[in-house]
This record gives C-alpha cells, sequence and structure tokens, in this order.
C-alpha cells in the first residue's frame, strides 16, 4: 500500500466522520471539514481552469503556434474584466452583449426543438395503432409506454395540469373539477420526485458508509475505528463543556 | 405525556441512527437481494452490445466527487462493458471540478481490463464552454480537445482514427449530476448532429429525464444506484452498487414504516384530543 493511498485514507475518513457529526450538533469539527471542502472545491476548479484555458487553450497555441486569430476571443474575454475599473466599465458591455447574443442565438432554437416541439410530439401519440391483419388495435398495457391507455392519462395530466395554472378564470365547477385533477397529478409527480430524491440521499450514504468500511482494512491502519474514537471523544468533550458553560445573557 | 405524542416528538436523531444502522448492517451482511432490470438500462446495455468491434463510444462522465456513490458505479460497468466488446472508447468531461475523478475512473478500468492509453481509449480531459463543448465538438473534435488529459496532441492518436466529428460518434453516454449533463448532450449534441445517445444520471435527476426517454430523444436510462445496480447485473460484474442494493432496500424499508408510524400517531393523537 503506497503513503499517499493511507494518507488519502485517513483524510477521507476523518473528514467524512466530521460531516457526519453534524447529524449529533453543530460543532467545529463540522465547520473545519466544510471550509476545507469549500476551499479546496474552488483552489481546484482555479488550478484546473488556468492550466486548462490560460496555459493550454490560450497561451502555447498562441506562443508556439502562432494562432493569431484567437486574440479575438482574449480580447473579448478581457474586456470583462473592464467593470473593475469604473470609468471603462461600459466596455464590459460588449462582452456580455457578444455573450447573450451567442448564447440565446444557440440555446432557443435548440430547446424550442428538444423541449416543447419534441414533447408535445410524444403528448398528442395516436391513441388507437393500426395493426395489419389485426385492423385498428387499443391497447391497454399500463407497462407498454406506447399504450392507448398511457396515452389517454398522459392527455389527461397535461391537459388538467395546464389548466390548473391558467388563472384567467375562476375555478368553479367543471373548472374546478379539472383543476383539482391537475393538482392529483402534480401530486404524484412530485412524490415520485421526493421518492427518487430519498434513493439518491439513501445512496450517497451508502457510498460513504462503503468507503468507511474499506478503510476500517489493517492495511489502512484502521483509520475508521481511530477517528471515530477521535471524533466521538471530541464531541463528548464539546457537549460537557457546552453544558458547564452559563448561558449567555442577551 | 401520551405514547402517541412522545413517539412524535421524538429526538430526531435517534431516526438518525436508526437509518444509519439500517444502512450499515446490511453493509456488513449482505442478503443479496434480487435485483430486477428495468427495460430503460437494458436499453443502453443492448445498444452497447449490438454496436461492432471497434465502434467508437464516446462517455462523457460530466459530475463531480459529491456524486461519486451514484455515478461511479455506473461508469466503472459501462466501461468494462465497452472494452469487454472492444470499443474504441473517447472519455471527457463537461465539469472542471470532476476532472481528476474522471481520469481516476478511466485510467482504473483500462488498467484492469489491460487497455491501451491512445489506442483503445483516450481521456480528453475538461474544455472549458459547457454546452458550446458540445456544439465545438460536432464541427471539429481536434479544434475543441487540441490535446488531451495528458498534453498529447489528439490530432494522429489511433484511437480517433477515423473520427473528426460528433457525426462520427456511433453511441454516447453522458453521466450527469445536473447541468451541463444528459439534457445538454440531447439539446446541443443528438438533436443537433444526429448520433445515437443514452444517459444516466443521478436519482434526483431521473424523474425529470423520463420524458426525453419515453419520447425517445435518449434510447435509455441509467437511474441512480439502483440503475448501476442493474447494470452491473447485465454484464456480470458485481461492483460496488450491488453490494449497495441490500443496504438501499433496508433504509427504503425502514422510511416506510417511519412514515406510516408517523401517521398513525400523528391519527391517534388527534383522536384523543377530539375525545378529551
Amino acid at each position: 500500500m503506497s503513503v499517499e493511498s493511507i494518507i488519502g485514507a485517513w483524510v477521507a475518513t476523518g473528514l467524512t466522520l466530521f460531516i457526519f457529526s453534524f447529524l449529533y450538533r453543530d460543532n467545529p469539527l463540522f465547520k473545519l471539514a466544510e471550509h476545507l471542502y469549500v476551499g479546496v472545491s474552488v483552489g481546484y476548479t482555479i488550478v484546473k481552469t488556468y492550466d486548462t484555458v490560460l496555459v493550454h487553450l490560450i497561451w502555447k497555441p498562441i506562443v508556439e503556434q502562432h494562432e493569431w486569430s484567437l486574440l479575438i476571443p482574449v480580447l473579448i474575454g478581457t474586456l470583462m474584466l473592464a467593470r473593475y475599473v469604473p470609468q471603462a466599465a461600459w466596455l464590459s458591455r460588449y462582452a456580455f452583449a457578444f455573450i447573450v447574443g451567442v448564447g440565446a442565438g444557440l440555446a432557443i432554437p435548440r430547446t424550442i426543438s428538444s423541449f416543447i416541439l419534441k414533447q408535445v410530439e410524444d403528448t398528442v401519440r395516436p391513441l388507437v395503432a393500426l395493426v395489419p391483419g389485426e385492423g385498428v388495435v387499443l391497447t391497454w398495457d399500463l407497462l407498454n409506454p406506447a399504450s392507448g391507455v398511457n396515452t389517454i392519462i398522459i392527455l389527461l395530466g397535461v391537459s388538467s395540469v395546464l389548466f390548473y395554472f391558467f388563472f384567467s378564470v375562476e375555478h368553479r365547477g367543471p373548472g374546478k373539477v379539472v383543476a383539482r385533477t391537475g393538482i392529483f397529478f402534480l401530486m404524484i409527480a412530485f412524490g415520485a420526485a421526493f421518492g427518487y430524491t430519498v434513493m439518491a440521499r439513501m445512496s450517497l450514504l451508502i457510498g460513504r458508509l462503503t468507503d468507511l468500511i474499506g478503510y476500517a482494512d489493517e492495511a489502512y491502519g484502521r483509520p475508521t475505528l481511530w477517528l471515530t474514537v477521535l471524533t466521538v471523544s471530541m464531541l463528548l468533550l464539546l457537549s460537557r463543556r457546552l453544558k458547564s458553560e452559563p448561558p449567555q445573557e442577551g | 405525556m401520551r405514547i402517541a405524542e412522545r413517539m412524535l416528538k421524538i429526538d430526531r436523531r435517534i431516526i438518525f441512527l436508526i437509518i444509519g444502522l439500517c444502512t450499515l448492517v446490511p453493509l456488513l451482511y449482505p442478503v443479496g437481494l434480487p435485483i430486477k432490470i428495468s427495460p430503460e438500462v437494458r436499453a443502453v446495455y443492448d445498444y452497447i452490445e449490438s454496436l461492432p468491434e471497434g465502434s467508437v463510444f464516446l462517455l462523457s462522465l460530466d459530475f463531480d466527487p459529491s456524486s461519486k456513490p451514484e455515478l461511479y458505479p455506473q461508469a466503472v460497468a459501462l466501461l468494462h462493458h465497452a472494452f469487454r466488446k472492444n470499443l474504441r472508447v473517447v472519455a471527457m468531461t463537461l465539469w472542471v471540478s470532476g476532472t481528476g475523478l474522471a481520469d481516476q475512473i478511466i485510467s482504473q478500468v483500462a488498467r484492469e481490463t489491460g487497455k491501451e492509453d491512445t489506442k483503445d481509449y483516450v481521456f480528453l480531459g475538461w474544455s472549458p464552454g459547457g454546452t458550446a463543448v458540445i456544439i465545438n465538438m460536432g464541427q471539429n473534435l481536434y479544434t475543441t480537445f487540441p490535446s488531451d488529459y495528458h498534453g498529447r496532441p489528439t490530432k494522429g492518436l489511433p484511437v480517433l482514427e477515423g473520427v473528426n466529428s460528433l457525426r462520427d460518434v456511433d453511441y454516447a453516454v453522458s453521466l450527469g449530476a445536473g447541468n451541463p449533463g444528459v439534457e445538454a448532450w440531447y439539446v446541443f449534441g443528438k438533436d443537433k448532429y444526429k448520433f445515437e445517445m443514452g444517459g444516466g444520471c443521478t436519482g434526483v435527476m431521473a424523474p425529470g429525464l423520463y420524458p426525453l426517454l419515453r419520447s425517445g430523444q435518449i434510447n435509455g436510462l441509467i437511474g441512480g444506484l439502483r440503475g448501476a445496480a442493474e447494470y452491473e447485473s447485465l454484464i456480470g460484474r458485481k461492483g460496488q452498487a450491488i453490494a449497495g442494493m441490500d443496504a438501499q432496500s433496508a433504509t427504503h424499508m425502514a422510511i416506510i414504516v417511519l412514515v406510516m408510524l408517523c401517521n398513525l400517531f400523528y391519527f391517534v393523537l388527534r383522536r384523543q384530543q377530539q375525545a378529551s
């Protein structure tokens, strides 16, 4: 086992346990791990961005391969920094105008095509299918996404939810029934989303516990056991100290 | 204080402890509950299975370490399958914070399967721009990634022979933990450059991607740790995901029981209050 792996195991175990200690109560160990996480993430992003963008995509192509056309995007990018100089801040508007213009031009047609037209096409599927030899067939298989019964459910769901968000008409009489149906569909959607969220969070817990079990191995020096003892002791000490301290006034 | 009232005011740390134990015990003593394969996961597997040897498989690892427990097993399973099928693997990431992890995953699986860097696979690394990277790759892969993660020029690499843009990709899978991810790859990649693609995502994102799956915009979807476990079952390789499935089932059961008990105590307490 390499020294880096052993050090990595101790650091990973310690930080995981420090973060988990928040489940007991907010404490300095949790704060330490939280601040380290933010700092390391930002530091890593800055270093990778510097290396990839400034060194490999700008400096090397311009200096070594003389790709002078790259100076145009560099200039546009540099204009953004003009915001920090009040007298020249107006120059940054050109850069932002360029980015907003290109971004909107690229995104709008693609988004309309993918999220509106394609989804509308899928919502208005034919209710019945023409099967050779069998004639017109309406399938009732709930597990088949293309079946007629699912087409009806989707049509009902989309129409009623859209009506629920249509506020120009008061939801009374038959309108109330449709709006209520919309709420019913929305609740099912929220339930499914929440169920998946619970599953995802549990997966994260499983991932961390799997690593902690792995790091309890003797080859790593059993960091899980030692650091659990350390974390629990620290929490007990902290709890005692808080109890012994008189409550602050004001 | 009545039992129902006391139970409703239970210290939340006891619930944390129950959930922790329900996760830990099955991890230490696995039972091996059966895993049913869903059609959306099978669709990804079947498509890769149908690809001829030497086809170009693009894997975009669009996540960072915070989503590792769910997407790492998916990436490992997909790479094992692709390498077993002798596909040419082109890996990359749209997330700067996931670059190191992505490199670690592909290097590890390649080492395990005896695959050679630049000949059987290449890791292109990260390039700035998010969705613009996908559009650029659709026009010219070499201007988007002039060099790979290790600084070698991409032009002339054996693994990229005959590959000029996304149009030359036979199958793409984005393992996304957010934006840019699966949706961006569909909107700016598949929809524009017409290649087949599947997706992998965290459990939180899965319900939002089902409309894309239903409409055929993506051909398959691997959702969360559960999806990874299904894929591991399909390729016959027990990994981290299958190992975690017992724990997942146990915690879900614990949560269901807790929700039911909570409701039961709530209604009991309400009835008692009404009676008194």
